[in-house]
């Protein structure tokens, strides 16, 4: 039996959770290259990493090395403010605040080992010096935050049962890459260079955000260009990071919890999930461009529909399995 | 947990015995007081027989040992999150409970007394609450005030004429013994929402890591079959065609002893709820989950009477349950402990339990109680006044070491503002001596110093059974000197060992 609120608690544990560890590889990203990128470029980049998360681009002032001083000297700021910064929610320390509240309140149904790791990871990162850290070398604070949320999961992985309290924090999880993922290359796609030599580079660099690149050079090819990128990130059914692999596992897992499976009628959330792989897996907006890894000039016009309707799938599933009125969870 | 260093520590108590003794060696700092009964050491400075082996093994272990081993079972606690959460300061925070790393000890003869004695304690309560919401028996006949019981905050008009099923309106009590030269008495009983348990469960996991041979060898009596125990008590208290689905209601996770609500939920396999998940609808009560409705037959309420049920008690309560009380009326859910039962555990009151067991049983009182002025009466009133330097004053209600004044430590003006106080309310406040509680070893500030100690077993009362854990919360008053226990007054917490008989003190 599981609580419908313990339900909502899981399902957001798993939202925060794959939130931090996706800030975390963005930042990976940007700190690592701190060392040899010019300023404009940085610049640049910190625009696109805020932009997908949400949040206002820094402004940068115009001239080349005013703006280079002003970009290493607030590097710092710019990564503790989505690090460090309590105050701001989509921080990697917030993000693991409220994913240890979450399994505060889920410790009945949550195996000891995964409390625990859970929260030597929150009071590491809790007390970390962020200075002497950054002194010790920018990324590897992150990358430590990064390697501890995969300890949180591996240990989920191999001590919790396969029921609906897994299938909750699953969900929420991919739930979570979902939306950030489409918002990544939705953003990737508008900021990216539209032709010129950096092109390859910065497609190049979405893949290895993504954990992507090794799969892509070995099944796709070489040559890295923005459509096949895409439709690789997209469409890829066994890159984990792939929208299509995060619709199909939304898909599975809500069929499991699905009270009627597989039969007719679906519940509302399971029957967008399944809308969802449709949209994703056959092209139903019609831009051939992206959907089939063509070179084209349109950009990502389908990414704002996934996004509003993974929001749409959220808000189905809390309302079929947390937050439905008294009268219809009655017992028949 | 330092492995090695509990293992080294271990393997030394394996070595042949060394004589040890209070105030020499590792003992060195360890005063004892002719006044005050020490847990650990006889009046010559000896062990006591059920201590000697832990007092030999505690005598070979360096300060840095020991340090590290309490340094190990401290981190323990902070990572798997055994918090208490202290109210009343301006940032609520949650703080491990200090555990000291040296057990309490107490042989078997010591404990058949304290375990009796509790029997006797739960079984008179219970007949005295059945009487005073039905017939009124012990009223009319003076054994206690009518208009203390009848006008106790605890006391629920609602309950009057109740059947509560098999009686059992306290179905988890803790009960908070002391001991003095005098022998074992009862401080306290806890009969509303008792907690301390999983620290009781937390602490003995901790030493079993920590001393595992001297452990075995000890031949400890084994409290892990609580969480069981109390969810039998539970399911026994009504009639199921199955398991029954029982749930541990909190007022949620910024509640101090949330910590243990969601243990105890866990180990139980019950569903652990707040007022929020829960639903009355025909008099039936129900829980939210992701798949519809579905009924509750027991309710663990970790919440007082005042906020269970917004529609029978406080109307401002958000802690609760909506017609919460009519299911329970109406015999469809069982709620323990039952509402209504803090009027037994009134501090006035307590001063009448040794006549409610001559009473309700016909037996002498196993336990003594602390002797105990009740400043609703002139004489009680005066002799407190007078005597406040020497006497503990509590509000008969209070609890948590919250609205009391212990008057040796109180500064002249503080017992001035007491004393107003009770002049205006003085059916509000009791008063007692302050106890020379006995002493315990404990390792503090780097070396063995003897510690005030208090104890909290914990007693279950099912349909027609009564299960004690043998063992209990050993609360301690870490600082040196101070005799005030509780967690969220800085004390903290060992592990008690109970003997089995056939083993104990073996050398």
């Amino acid at each position: 039996m599981m609580l419908a609120r313990a339900a909502a608690d899981f399902y957001w544990m798993g939202r925060y959770l794959e939130r931090a560890e996706q800030m975390g590889r963005l930042l990976d990203h940007q700190l690592t290259r701190l060392v040899d990128t010019p300023a404009r470029e940085l610049a640049h980049s910190w625009r696109v990493l805020y932009d997908v998360v949400g949040l206002a681009t820094p402004s940068v002032p115009h001239d080349a090395d005013e703006a280079e001083a002003f970009l290493i000297a607030d590097a710092y700021t710019l990564a503790g403010t989505l690090v460090e910064d309590e105050t701001q929610p989509i921080s990697i320390v917030s993000c693991w605040g409220q994913a240890r509240d979450n399994a505060k309140q889920l410790r009945p149904w949550l195996p000891v080992q995964v409390w625990t790791s859970l929260n030597q990871g929150f009071l590491w990162i809790h007390e970390t010096d962020l200075p002497a850290a950054w002194a010790a070398g920018p990324p590897s604070l992150v990358r430590e935050a990064i390697r501890r949320l995969r300890l949180i999961g591996g240990v989920a992985r191999s001590t919790m049962a396969r029921d609906d309290a897994w299938r909750f924090m699953e969900l929420g999880r991919h739930v979570e890459r979902l939306q950030h993922q489409t918002a990544l290359l939705e953003s990737w796609d508008r900021f990216g260079p539209l032709s010129g030599s950096s092109t390859s580079v910065w497609w190049a660099d979405l893949l290895r955000i993504c954990s992507a690149h090794e799969l892509y050079c070995r099944v796709r090819s070489m040559v890295v260009r923005r459509g096949s990128v895409l439709a690789f990130l997209i469409r890829n059914p066994e890159l984990p990071r792939s929208l299509r692999f995060a619709v199909r596992r939304i898909g599975e897992l809500l069929a499991d919890i699905d009270p009627g499976g597989a039969r007719h009628p679906l519940a509302p959330p399971h029957a967008m999930a399944l809308h969802l792989a449709a949209a994703v897996e056959m092209n139903p907006h019609g831009d051939a461009g992206i959907w089939h890894g063509e070179e084209e000039s349109g950009r990502g016009h389908s990414f704002a529909d996934l996004l509003g309707d993974s929001l749409t799938l959220h808000n189905l599933t809390m309302a079929a399995y947390v937050d439905y009125p008294v009268e219809t969870g009655l017992p028949s | 947990m330092p492995d090695s260093i509990a293992t080294s520590l271990d393997e030394r108590f394996g070595e042949q015995p060394r004589t040890c003794k209070a105030g020499s060696g590792a003992f060195a700092h360890y005063e004892l007081d002719p006044g005050i009964y020490d847990e650990m050491f006889q009046r010559d400075g000896t062990p006591r027989e059920a201590c000697h082996r832990l007092a030999d093994t505690l005598a070979r272990a360096s300060p840095d040992d020991l340090a590290t081993l309490q340094e190990g079972v401290a981190r323990r606690f902070l990572h798997e999150g055994i918090t208490f959460t202290v109210l009343g300061r301006a940032e609520m925070s949650e703080h491990i409970i200090p555990i000291d790393c040296v057990p309490r000890v107490l042989s078997a003869e010591e404990w058949d007394h304290v375990d009796r004695g509790l029997r006797q304690r739960i079984t008179a309560l219970n007949l005295f609450l059945e009487d005073i919401y039905h017939e009124g028996r012990s009223l009319r006949d003076g054994v206690v005030p009518a208009d203390l019981v009848l006008g106790c905050r605890q006391y629920r008009v609602q309950m009057r004429g109740l059947k509560v099923p098999h009686g059992a309106y306290v179905s988890v009590c803790g009960t908070d013994v002391v001991r003095t030269r005098d022998g074992f008495a009862v401080l306290e009983d806890n009969l509303r929402v008792p907690s301390g348990v999983s620290y009781m469960l937390a602490c003995r996991a901790a030493m079993k890591q920590a001393y595992p041979r001297i452990y075995r060898a000890h031949g400890v009596r084994e409290v892990a079959q609580y969480p069981r125990d109390l969810y039998s008590t539970l399911a026994s208290l009504g009639s199921w065609r199955g398991a029954p689905r029982v749930a541990v209601l909190t007022p949620g996770r910024y509640n101090s002893a949330y910590y243990e609500h969601a243990f105890l939920a866990g180990e139980m396999g019950a569903v652990l709820v707040e007022g929020k998940d829960l639903v009355v609808h025909d008099s039936v009560l129900y829980v939210r989950t992701v798949a519809g409705l579905k009924r509750v037959d027991v309710v663990y309420r970790r919440i007082d009477d005042d906020f269970l049920d917004p529609v029978t008690f406080r109307e401002d309560s958000v802690l609760g349950v909506p017609g919460l009380f009519e299911a329970y009326r109406a015999g469809n859910v069982v709620i323990a402990n039952a509402p209504g039962t803090g009027v037994a555990d009134d501090k006035a009151i307590y001063a009448f339990v040794p006549a409610i067991i001559r009473y309700f049983l016909d037996e002498e009182p196993i336990l003594a109680n602390v002797e105990t002025h009740l400043c609703r009466e002139p004489d009680g009133l005066a002799y407190t006044i007078e005597n406040i330097e020497e006497l503990v004053v509590k509000e008969v209600g209070g609890s948590g070491g919250y609205g009391m004044l212990v008057g040796s430590h109180a500064s002249a003006s503080e017992r001035e503002e007491f004393i107003a106080r009770l002049r205006a309310d003085p059916a509000n406040y009791i008063s007692q001596p302050v106890l020379a509680l006995s002493r315990a070893g404990c390792f503090v500030d780097g070396r063995l110093e003897p510690r005030h100690v208090d104890l909290r077993p914990f007693v279950l009362r099912g349909r027609d059974e009564i299960r004690i854990a043998p063992g209990g919360l050993c609360r301690v008053a870490l600082r040196r000197g101070g005799l005030v226990v509780n967690s969220s007054q800085g004390g903290g917490c060992k592990d008690l060992w109970i003997l089995r008989g056939d083993r104990e003190g073996a050398r």
